[in-house]
């Protein structure tokens, strides 16, 4: 009976104390962590890159099948629109040379025109279905830091939010806890674009100021409030807008511009 | 040493569902939804193994998942180890050997696991979750989870009962009478 009682005790102050260390794990910020998690990805590691690996052949495979009349068409009307886009990428050149003069005369400094950015690999998806992260397979060693920005061809795919080794956790913008400061490009009214859980084409952008005019089709791009993000990143366009009864609670739905579902490879930018 | 070998298939399994989970079921969702392989292993290791196992397995794999992929280190460990507590209690309260009510413990545990995680990510972000489409992906999931468990019944009854066998001594005698 008193051993009983006393094996109870026990029991509930390991559990007790249990509970204090994962809260206070939970608090600490991850980065603290990362000698963990590096442990931990050392393990996996090798595994996960080769599984990855093997999954986009047998995504890739799918094509090899398409065909094969179609896809020499198909590569005479690239080529023709390859010499094409060359053509104008070199018009483009000489209009950015005469546009950087013009600027420096000016006097104006553009801050973010280049960025210095390195590629990674998308070697892992989130298993939750409530979260949106990634992981990607660059990190301290090749020089990546949290909080630094991850854009994708298309557009902006998020931030890092935590490093070790030689892989990173990137949060995207399409993860329902996240929230990014924007602006729409033709009007530069501000808002807030979020995140939907059920949702991974969509944004929801909040907080349209009353008497600004958003319109379908408008392109959204951060607006650089807040510090995560730098200015002008193309985040997608206005899909459709939300007209309550009441002015203030109005919301418009902005379509991403990068296809999450297929993302393959990012882009993190360095300089920040 | 038969423990021991338990021990490592354990670790292995979660390994195995591990990649499942983060390859192989992103391209089988229903609806949008992946099911949650870990609530099920981790229900499974409370419901036939000793008291503590149920708890420590689920933190410690819970707690890999967490430097693996999450945002937040320990609530997903936090969870696990409840859903090892339920595996446990409903062992003491519940016979296994109905497949239906094995069904409606991977149900709720699912559901005890989900909403969990989300009222403490709730706690510590104050992000403000939307409740029905919350709701619906929960519920897909668990029907989800439902349906692998059909699958899975014969193989967690085979090796459940071997695992049962090595930590509470031979009970299949008095199971019958």
């Amino acid at each position: 009976m008193y051993n009983k009682k006393k094996y109870g005790i026990v029991g509930v102050i390991i559990a007790i104390i249990v509970l204090i260390i994962l809260f206070t794990l939970t608090n600490i910020q991850n980065s603290k962590l990362s000698y963990f998690e590096n442990i931990a990805n050392k393990i996996v590691m090798p595994l996960q890159n080769g599984l990855t690996y093997l999954k986009n052949k047998v995504n890739g495979n799918s094509i090899f099948f398409a065909n094969v009349n179609n896809l020499k068409q198909e590569n005479e009307n690239l080529q023709k629109k390859n010499t094409e886009l060359e053509e104008k990428l070199r018009e483009l050149e000489s209009i950015k040379a005469q546009n950087e003069s013009l600027k420096q005369y000016l006097n104006l400094k553009e801050k973010y025109s280049d960025y210095a950015a390195i590629p990674a690999d998308v070697i892992n998806r989130d298993i939750s279905n409530y979260s949106k992260n990634i992981v990607i397979n660059i990190g301290a060693k090749d020089g990546i830091r949290e909080g630094m920005t991850v854009i994708a061809a298309e557009g902006l795919v998020g931030h890092i939010i935590s490093v070790t080794d030689s892989t990173s956790k990137v949060q995207t913008i399409i993860d329902s806890s996240s929230s990014t400061s924007s602006l729409i490009s033709t009007s530069r009214d501000s808002i807030v674009c979020k995140g939907i859980l059920n949702n991974e084409k969509n944004l929801k952008a909040m907080y349209i100021p009353m008497d600004a005019t958003v319109s379908q089709g408008d392109t959204i791009e951060t607006s650089g409030l807040g510090g995560i993000y730098q200015k002008g990143i193309y985040i997608g366009t206005v899909e459709k807008v939300e007209n309550t009864t009441d002015l203030t609670n109005r919301y418009a739905l902005v379509s991403v511009a990068v296809d999450f579902k297929k993302l393959e490879t990012v882009l993190v930018i360095t300089n920040n | 040493m038969k423990k021991i070998i338990i021990n490592i298939i354990l670790v292995i399994t979660f390994l195995v569902l591990y990649f499942l989970q983060s390859n192989l079921f992103t391209w089988f969702k229903i609806a949008g939804v992946m099911p949650n392989l870990f609530v099920i292993l981790v229900l499974f290791i409370g419901l036939y193994s000793n008291k503590y196992m149920g708890v420590t397995y689920g933190i410690i794999f819970g707690l890999l998942i967490d430097l693996f992929i999450s945002k937040k280190i320990g609530i997903t460990a936090i969870m696990l180890g409840v859903v090892g507590v339920i595996g446990t209690a409903f062992d003491k309260n519940f016979s296994k050997e109905n497949r239906i009510t094995l069904i409606i413990m991977v149900v709720i545990a699912t559901f005890v696991f989900e909403l969990g995680k989300c009222l403490i990510l709730y706690i510590i972000n104050r992000v403000f979750i939307d409740f029905l489409p919350f709701i619906e992906i929960l519920l897909i999931e668990c029907i989800y989870n439902a349906i692998l468990t059909i699958i899975l019944y014969p193989i967690m009854r085979n090796l459940g009962n071997k695992v049962e066998n090595e930590y509470k001594g031979n009970k299949i005698l008095t199971r019958y009478f």
